[in-house]
């Protein structure tokens, strides 16, 4: 199957029901996405197919085929961060950072869909990604500092 | 003292016959400086002036050998080098560098030490002095007891400065300039002339001349880096996806194995893999100790055929079903298993009060379950074994897995990696034994092992169960008398066991924060009931304190409600030393204790040394209609010195987090002799919208600088019971909370 | 073991319902031929299966919050993480139900992972609710075309036909898979009862 990741076409031989996770991280090489639990209760494996964030631990390869998808390498580099990356940099959001591409790119979403999202509004839709470290109000300033990068932009 | 030596002789004499020998000409073992480990592989052009700092021609290279595991502790040892060296961030690589004894903890001892902090006197400053020998002689390199910062505050400082002199030396001897004409700047040392020569092209000069030691300290007026926000070096990685984690690595010809344990840690009675050996990309099922493991080309095949193996386990060693454990804790209040009695002002038995206030607390096992899966990539020749993982304890990792091979601790190589969190969970062994395990049936072969979530669950030692009885009397509007009692399994012991080690002497730990509280009750009782290992437990960030503070804490406002008093004014009433009054008077001033918080809300606090550090913390809550609702979070804690304010009030802001969330909903219970919780789904923690605003405030005001990675646990569900009681009149007496009241 | 074993058993019944659907009898019975006792008998059988927590999790009501099951309580409680299904009751105004439950026929096979379908993820429409109303309001509300979707017996049998042909929702409740409690009865007896019920004069006891 076909699938073009960061602008990059692949073409891997795998199960229909492989998850797009484990296609990303152990076929092609992308470790930026992370493997937290498999079941879609973390958040660490979010990418963006198609536009949508999605957690790529439930999204079967088959489904994935001819999808565009974005990892957190891909959405800015360390030279070239995106305003998301940018503000969580500034803010000093990570601890251990496992959790925090998961975050970024679920933040990275809800910025483009929500350029001026409410203190409610973030917590809908961050909830679903898991911090263990409790980064959490760093986060929600990250989320608002980017917010404001984007518009200025 | 007599304890404290007893314990330290006792743990040589087990651990090794060599280091037995170290305890016998203890003086010279402990004057002596170990090997620098950076001299080994050394070119001519190269220099290392101590095991800290290392320079070549082309790059300085900072040695930060406490294992990272979100706490940024690469990049606080990296500044306190960086500070008197006189780099600027990002002039420099930092490397984990070897297992070495180079490297022994100075703190851990200290801080484990069974002595009030703030406890000068003689016979506690004689024991943490003869602990931290014991650390050296043993090479006890380790990161926990949050005593990373205590361990490296001055020593990395020294290491600086001592490079920064034999540069400048080096640069006086090249240049016929006498070294107190030079200084330095930006990683440069700078003739008089304004000429200004890089560290990297001294580093030869430099190699030939013996490295300046005892250089004075500067004075704090002159830290460029100490005590201000600085940009954690690891925050650009951590924010691309470019920061690799153990379980990011792969190695030339490395293959994927996933593990399939019996998950009551009783034997593996047979299995049947004729299906999963036909699935794809499966390359060989081999056994392991209590299980099997999949060998394959993905990690997602190697689980799958992990799953589809049919497994007969065989029973586990400790009660199969939670009501049996919670049995044994509660038939432990007894003299024969009395741990210590560890304090007992006054006479609790002798009060004047008639009627004495009677409570029960009880919390459950919680898991580490930090995000990244515990995992270990190791390859095994007949010479050597190299180990890529995570760990807390480097050189244990080194004897273990060569325990595994049989290949001798000095042929491990073991290279730390960034961990994705820990928690307590990476100072265990079970991935890198199962690893080695794996690897040593297929020599040359790099495997890579990744537990699922669902084995880490099941593998996970988790933190220990434990029951307290309180009794107390008040009279005329003050509390009179507290008599706390606590029942808990031991970390410590279970962890030592594991070690093949035993653990002399009681375990403070049960009552952390308790026995040592900063109250001056005139009567007050504190006593240790160790209950027989249940389920083997762990160190689970700030390990007894957690337990024994939610008790203690809680119980103590009971008695303060029962006397008519305030929970803040009291407790500050009863504070016995200014680091703890600072504390809760920061922390009322922030709150603004003593307003009416208004219909259906209520502050509670809480006040807890856990590790050296005194923390304080309020907290204001909502009885909202979906449930309480955590609205404030005020946190004080006393630390000596803050490192770097912004990563300071981010762990603070964490260990709330961590301590909060636990308190609210998690726990581990066993049924079939199965942890039940096999994901976060059924041990959720905190999640973003239930987050209360926290706001934080470091305070310095001992000489001595202590840590903050755990200290901000303890208080937080002692203050969050005591805010439910004051928003509902309910009184919460379990962890996790939900058992009793629900959370918006 | 116990993981692997639920896998199996569960993964194909899963598959089975997909190949069984196209033979569903959903052939009327006459008007007046069910007595009203047996259809209120029939619609029991119903409620038994509306609110049961695989079908009542997703009709809840204004305040758009999903229910679940997830918890070792076995409790139905509000879906964790904040999930808010919105005005538009798919998340679209904050996380799509989409970001998790994927629409795809594959098998429900990974317990506590989110369960997914052959239809978008998504909670019933308003009018539907279920959630705090007794069997006979909710029984009303079905029979009355105004709340049910302007749907009449026929148009209900034809509901749930097309649910299950397009492997949905109710499919998905008697067959969801990785060791969850299905509805009680299949797809069949619900239908026939809705059928019985109809064929009663839809009949809802009082109170």
């Amino acid at each position: 199957m076909k699938l073009t990741v960061n602008g990059q076409q692949h073409e891997v031989d795998v199960e229909d029901d492989m998850p797009l996770l484990w296609v990303l991280r152990d076929e092609l090489g992308y470790t930026g996405t992370k493997y937290g639990c498999g079941i879609a209760q973390c958040g660490a494996c979010t990418v963006h197919l198609d536009g949508e964030a999605v957690r790529s631990c439930q999204v079967p390869a088959a489904y994935a085929d001819g999808a565009e998808i974005v990892t957190i390498e891909g959405l800015g580099t360390p030279d070239a961060p995106h305003p998301v990356q940018q503000a969580w940099i500034e803010t000093q959001v990570a601890q251990c950072g496992y959790c925090q591409s998961g975050q970024i790119m679920q933040a990275a979403w809800l910025l483009e869909t929500n350029s001026a999202p409410t203190d409610e509004e973030i917590d809908r839709v961050m909830s679903g990604n898991l911090c263990r470290c409790g980064t959490y109000p760093r986060i929600r300033a990250a989320v608002k500092a980017a917010a404001q990068k984007m518009q200025e932009a | 003292m007599s304890r404290a030596g007893k314990i330290a002789r006792r743990t040589f004499l087990i651990g090794s016959a060599a280091i037995a020998g170290g305890v016998a000409f203890g003086v010279y073992m402990v004057s002596r400086d170990p090997e620098n480990p950076l001299s080994r592989d050394l070119g001519s052009d190269e220099v290392t002036f101590n095991p800290w700092v290392r320079i070549t021609p082309e790059k300085i290279t900072l040695i930060t050998p406490h294992a990272d595991i979100g706490q940024g502790v690469v990049h606080a040892q990296a500044a306190l080098i960086a500070e008197e060296m006189d780099l600027d961030l990002g002039q420099f690589e930092t490397s984990f560098g070897p297992p070495s004894p180079a490297y022994w903890n100075t703190a851990m001892a200290v801080e484990g030490a069974p002595f009030r902090s703030d406890d000068d006197g003689l016979v506690a400053e004689a024991t943490r002095s003869f602990l931290g020998g014991v650390f050296k002689i043993l090479g006890f390199q380790g990161t926990g007891g949050s005593s990373s910062i205590p361990d490296s505050y001055v020593k990395l400082r020294e290491a600086g400065a001592t490079a920064r002199e034999t540069l400048k030396a080096a640069a006086s001897a090249e240049h016929g300039i006498p070294a107190a004409d030079l200084t330095t700047k930006s990683g440069h040392v700078i003739l008089p002339d304004g000429t200004a020569i890089p560290y990297t092209a001294l580093a030869d000069r430099a190699a030939t001349i013996e490295p300046v030691t005892g250089v004075p300290l500067r004075d704090p007026s002159q830290w460029r880096l100490i005590g201000q926000s600085m940009p954690r070096i690891d925050m650009v990685a951590k924010s691309t996806g470019t920061q690799t984690f153990g379980i990011d690595l792969t190695i030339d010809g490395m293959v994927y194995a996933a593990p399939r344990v019996n998950p009551n840690r009783g034997p593996l009675n047979g299995y049947d893999d004729i299906e999963a050996r036909a699935m794809r990309g499966v390359k060989d099922i081999v056994p392991v100790t209590n299980g099997i493991a999949v060998i394959a080309d993905n990690t997602w095949r190697a689980q799958q055929a992990a799953d589809a193996v049919t497994v007969d386990w065989g029973t586990g060693p400790y009660p199969p079903e939670q009501e049996d454990h919670w049995k044994e804790v509660a038939a432990s209040f007894t003299e024969d298993r009395l741990d210590r009695e560890w304090r007992n002002d006054g006479d609790v038995e002798a009060t004047a009060a008639a009627q004495p206030i009677m409570a029960e607390y009880r919390a459950g096992y919680a898991a580490h379950q930090p995000l990244e899966p515990i995992n270990a990539i190791i390859r095994v020749t007949d010479d050597a074994v190299e180990v890529w993982s995570a760990h807390q304890f480097p050189r244990f990792v080194q004897q273990i897995v060569g325990g595994v091979t049989g290949h001798d601790a000095e042929q491990v190589i073991f290279y730390n990696q960034f961990g994705g969190g820990s928690f307590g969970h990476r100072l265990e062994f079970e991935n890198l034994k199962l690893a080695a395990e794996i690897a040593n049936q297929m020599r040359g072969t790099p495997v890579k092992l990744t537990f699922s979530r669902e084995e880490d669950f099941a593998h996970d030692f988790p933190r220990q169960i434990g029951m307290a009885r309180g009794k107390g009397t008040v009279l005329n509007g003050r509390i009179e008398s507290m008599d706390i009692q606590i029942a808990t399994t031991s970390a410590a012991r279970s962890q030592f066991s594991r070690l093949g080690l035993s653990m002399p002497g009681p375990d403070g730990q049960i009552v952390s924060g308790v026995w040592n509280a900063p109250y001056m009750l005139p009567n007050y009782r504190v006593r240790a009931y160790a209950v027989p290992e249940l389920a083997p437990v762990s160190s689970w960030r700030s390990v007894g304190a957690v337990t024994a503070a939610f008790f203690g804490e809680s119980f103590l406002d009971e008695l303060i409600h029962a006397a008519g008093a305030d929970p803040l004014e009291e407790r500050l009433r009863l504070a016995d030393t200014p680091r703890a009054a600072a504390v809760l008077e920061a922390v009322g001033e922030m709150s603004g204790w003593g307003r009416d918080p208004g219909e259906n809300r209520g502050l509670g606090v809480a006040l807890v040394e856990s590790f050296g550090t005194m923390t304080a913390e309020a907290i204001e809550v909502e009885n909202t209609e979906r449930g309480i609702r955590i609205l404030n979070v005020w946190a004080a804690a006393e630390v000596g010195t803050v490192i770097d304010p912004v990563n300071f009030e981010n762990h603070v802001q964490g260990g709330v987090v961590w301590g909060l969330g636990h308190a609210m909903n998690c726990e581990i219970t066993y049924s079939g002799g199965v942890a039940q919780q096999t994901n976060f789904h059924a041990h959720e923690g905190m999640r973003l919208y239930q987050c209360p605003n926290i706001e934080v405030r470091g305070i310095e005001l001992s000489d001595r600088v202590h840590g903050i990675g755990e200290p901000p646990v303890p208080p937080a569900a002692p203050a969050l019971a005591n805010a439910i009681y004051a928003a509902t009149g309910q009184r919460i007496r379990e962890m996790p909370m939900h058992h009793h009241i629900d959370f918006a | 073991m116990r993981r692997t074993l639920i896998a199996l058993a569960l993964t194909v019944p899963a598959t089975l319902a997909l190949a069984a659907e196209t033979q569903l009898d959903d052939t009327l019975l006459p008007e007046g031929s069910v007595s009203e006792q047996d259809g209120l008998a029939a619609w029991d059988r119903i409620h038994e299966v509306l609110s049961h927590p695989r079908c009542s999790n997703c009709h809840v009501g204004e305040d758009n919050i999903p229910l679940w099951t997830a918890t070792a309580s076995g409790q139905a409680r509000d879906h964790g993480m904040n999930i808010h299904g919105g005005d538009s009751r798919i998340g679209a105004e904050y996380l799509p139900c989409s970001s998790c439950h994927l629409t795809t026929d594959l098998p429900n096979s990974i317990p506590h992972a989110p369960p997914h379908a052959g239809l978008d993820w998504q909670l019933a429409p308003l009018e539907f609710q279920w959630t705090g109303k007794t069997s006979a309001e909710i029984c009303a509300q079905l029979a009355d075309p105004d709340r049910n979707g302007g749907r009449d017996l026929e148009g209900l049998v034809e509901h749930i036909t097309h649910d299950v042909s397009e492997n949905g929702f109710i499919a998905w409740g008697f067959a969801p898979g990785a060791g969850r409690e299905p509805a009680p009865y299949d797809v069949q007896s619900h239908l026939d009862d809705f059928k019985a019920w109809g064929a009663a004069g839809m009949p809802c006891a009082p109170g």
